[in-house]
Parts: C-alpha cells; sequence; structure tokens
C-alpha cells in the first residue's frame, strides 16, 4: 500500500518530499531518500513534489524499478550496511536524522 | 472547565463525527475533541477538495462536502465540541456501582468526565511543521498559524510555503500588511488554482524556487534571509512578522502515555468489538489494528458504529447492543429529492 522511492531518485535527493510528508516517513541515505513502509499512510502529497519523477504507489511502479519496492521495505527491515540493527520504524525522520548509508542494492548502482 | 458526557470521542475526523452522530441516536451525550482547530480531520487539513470515492452511497463526494454532511449529521442531537485542544491525562474513576469513569484532560485544561472513551485519531495529533531557521523566533515575529490579523496591521510579512494555508493566509494579510512577500521553495505552488490567481494579481510579492535560510533581528525578527536558486547572494528581506505554513505532521503524542496496546507504536489493538486492552476505552478507523484491517474511510465507519454500540453496553450492562434501526423513528433531516 505505501509509496515508493525508485532510482531517479539516486545522487539527486532533492528532499522536497521530505518537506511534504504529513507522518515524516521519508529517511535519507547516503544518496537516495526511502520511504518507511511501515510508517507511509498513503496520503500521495510526496508524490506531486519530486521534480524527477521517483515516486510512486507501490502498485503503480515501473516494470524496470520493480525492485525498488522491496528495496525501500529493506532500508527498514534489515540491518544496513555497518549498522547492528535494523531500523524498524523509528517514528519519523526528524529523530533519526540523515542515516548516510544506502542499501546494498543502491550503494551498487 | 469540567464537561460530563457519557462518551467522549477523541479525534473529530469522519469517523469520529459520525461516531458523534451514532451516540447521539443511542441517546448519549457525547464530547468531541481534536487538537485541530476545525472539524474534519486529515480530510480537512490535507485533502478537502480532493474527490472521494469509496463512500458508499456517494459515487464522488469532496472531502469538504463529506465532513459538511457529517458534521450536519452530528449536530442532530448536538455534541459538544472541543476543538484547538489535544487530549492529554486519563485516569480512571472508580464510582460506588458499576465501571470506573474515566477522566480526559486537554492540553487547554478541559476536565472530560465520561462513561468511555472513543478514540478515533487517525495518525495522531496534528502539529505544524517548524521552520527550522527561525524556530528561535517563534512568537517573537515567528508564528505558524495566524489566530488573528491584528499582529499584521500595517507590517512587513513574510509568509513561507506552497499550500493553500499560505495563499490563504497572503490574501488575508495583503489588504492589512505594509507588505507580503511571500517565498515559496518550488515554482508550483500546491493551493488551490483559483486562489493562487488571486495572489498573482494582487500586491503580494512572489519569490518562489528560494528557501527562508535565517531569521535576523533583535528581540524581534528585523529580517529574513532567502536565498533564492540560481542567484549568488542571498536576499534580505525586512520583515516584522514572518508566517511559516509548511504543513503539519501527525504524532500518537500523549495517546502512547494511556496504557494502551500499541502495534508498530501507532496502532491500537482491538478485539472484535473494538475494545481496546484499557476498559471502558475504545477505538475506530486509521488508528485501531486487528487482524485483517483495511485503512478506509468506509470501514472506519462500521467500526465507530461497533465501537459506540458496545461502549453504550459498557455504560450500561443491561443496555442492548444493537441499537434499533435509524428507520424506526422519526427524523428531523431533509431527505435529498
Amino acid at each position: 500500500m505505501p509509496y515508493v522511492i525508485a532510482s531517479p531518485c539516486i545522487d539527486v535527493m532533492d528532499r522536497s518530499c521530505i518537506e511534504e510528508c504529513p507522518v515524516d516517513c521519508i529517511y535519507e541515505g547516503e544518496r537516495k531518500l526511502y520511504i518507511n513502509p511501515k510508517e507511509c499512510i498513503d496520503c500521495g502529497a510526496c508524490e506531486p513534489v519530486c521534480p524527477v519523477e521517483a515516486i510512486s504507489q507501490d502498485r503503480r511502479v515501473s516494470d524496470e524499478d520493480q525492485e525498488f519496492i522491496e528495496d525501500n521495505r529493506r532500508f527498514f527491515t534489515e540491518p544496513l550496511p555497518g549498522r547492528d540493527g535494523p531500523l524498524g520504524a523509528p517514528g519519523g525522520s526528524h529523530k533519526t536524522g540523515a542515516i548516510g548509508v544506502d542499501t546494498t542494492m543502491v550503494a551498487g548502482r | 472547565m469540567t464537561v460530563e458526557v457519557d462518551i467522549l470521542v477523541v479525534g473529530a475526523g469522519p469517523v469520529g463525527l459520525f461516531g458523534a452522530y451514532y451516540a447521539g441516536a443511542r441517546g448519549l451525550s457525547v464530547a468531541v475533541v481534536d487538537s485541530l482547530s476545525q472539524v474534519g480531520g486529515q480530510v480537512t487539513a490535507m485533502y478537502p477538495e480532493k474527490q472521494i470515492y469509496d463512500i458508499a452511497g456517494f459515487p464522488a463526494v469532496s472531502g469538504r462536502e463529506l465532513v459538511s454532511g457529517l458534521f450536519v449529521q452530528a449536530a442532530q442531537h448536538s455534541p459538544t465540541y472541543l476543538l484547538g485542544q489535544e487530549a492529554q491525562l486519563l485516569s480512571h474513576v472508580p464510582t460506588a456501582d458499576g465501571p470506573d469513569r474515566i477522566r480526559v484532560t486537554t492540553s487547554t485544561g478541559t476536565e472530560i468526565t465520561c462513561g468511555a472513551v472513543v478514540v478515533t485519531g487517525g495518525i495522531g495529533t496534528f502539529t505544524p511543521r517548524p521552520l527550522p531557521a527561525g524556530e528561535g523566533f517563534l512568537g517573537r515575529g515567528l508564528d505558524y498559524f495566524v489566530p488573528s490579523s491584528e499582529a499584521y496591521v500595517g507590517k512587513d510579512v513574510v509568509v513561507v510555503g506552497g499550500g493553500d494555508s499560505a495563499i490563504d493566509w497572503c490574501l488575508m494579510l495583503e489588504p492589512i500588511a505594509a507588505s507580503v512577500t511571500l517565498v515559496h521553495r518550488r515554482d508550483a505552488f500546491r493551493a488551490h488554482a483559483a486562489s493562487v490567481e488571486q495572489v498573482r494579481a494582487s500586491s503580494v510579492e512572489i519569490v518562489t524556487n528560494a528557501q527562508v535560510t535565517a531569521l535576523e533581528g533583535g528581540d524581534a525578527v528585523e529580517k529574513a534571509v532567502v536565498e533564492v536558486k540560481g542567484e549568488e547572494l542571498p536576499r534580505n528581506l525586512p520583515c516584522q512578522q514572518v508566517v511559516a505554513a509548511l504543513g503539519f505532521t501527525a504524532n500518537l503524542g500523549p495517546l502512547r502515555e494511556w496504557g494502551l496496546e500499541l502495534h508498530d507504536n501507532r496502532h491500537l489493538v482491538v478485539d472484535s468489538a473494538m475494545r481496546t486492552n484499557v476498559a471502558g476505552v475504545f477505538a475506530a478507523g486509521d488508528i485501531s489494528d486487528y487482524d485483517g484491517k483495511v485503512r478506509l474511510i468506509a470501514v472506519g465507519f462500521g467500526e465507530v458504529a461497533t465501537a459506540v454500540n458496545n461502549a453504550a453496553v459498557h455504560l450500561d450492562p443491561d443496555a442492548q447492543l444493537f441499537p434499533g434501526h435509524s428507520t424506526d423513528t422519526p427524523h428531523q433531516v431533509p431527505v435529498p429529492a
């Protein structure tokens, strides 16, 4: 059900979406932003403000970016490189600040 | 202020308003508390103009129309609205016979004593998103709301944001302020197109692709430093008032302290009667959670009817769970042709 940020965000990270998100569920990696599927309320406020159209509902992600659906989830459910535990649902990116690390998949692009 | 009611509804969104109607229809007295100063919750705050297509009986209805209809429906039984205050503390008040009464205290000090609470809090309390560059000036020239326009008369005002609130405040302040400058970080505005046109046609100066990077001044704001994309030097805008309308963030807030069982740190776990783990506290709508939950307004309406009717039995164990049909008694509501 959540929104997903896909490949166009990599190395762009405009962050407009972070300003729009009413539940503060968009987290900052090193080169890309990630939406926490557990915290996203599916409101869609982020989608139109992305200057590179990187954001879409998980049911509407383009064929070539399908793997980003799972990769957004993985950012929160699996320990990121150099971290001991998964991020989980911290309850807002303003609390965590920039995470500064990407998933292995994004780091390899 | 103290309020005594049978049922307290926490959250005046669509589901809370329908709950208020339902409690009234059962002959119960009801109060509705909400941290926002208007009814309609998320729908009013975020998508009043959006068409909604999955409300039973309405092929299409705007958020605003839906909320207005729910408000009129609830008004038949005159609920007490406690708006602009956040439900904060919950305590139990033992009674000689029967279940404990519940006391909820709000952020403005209102004390509501009730027989049952129905939490329809959606995603929690909405709070304005701060302007990080200027937080130190909050209340000293920087505001997140314009409760009254008096303070802006004859002042140079900078409004920050690109949504409906920013645009509406520009239109409200333009006739009375010395000057109004609208600063938005993008080219496009999210606000209602007709209102944006009104602002463009007015004396409001619009600065887009720009960000307020600092507020400066002594006791009060004297200028805003604005960086504009493509310009080498930041602009200094002399101003005495700044309004930042950067939207809202929502948080469960004080509900976390009520001893309620939470799922994922944001939803309240309920059983099939919409009871939480705390006796007398029920939950419905987006905030409630159970196996198979679907977060839609349509679902919330059913849940809150279940919650209120079960709350009625909690208040009076001899009461029937089934409320009867709304067609059983004559209503004073105009029937659409």
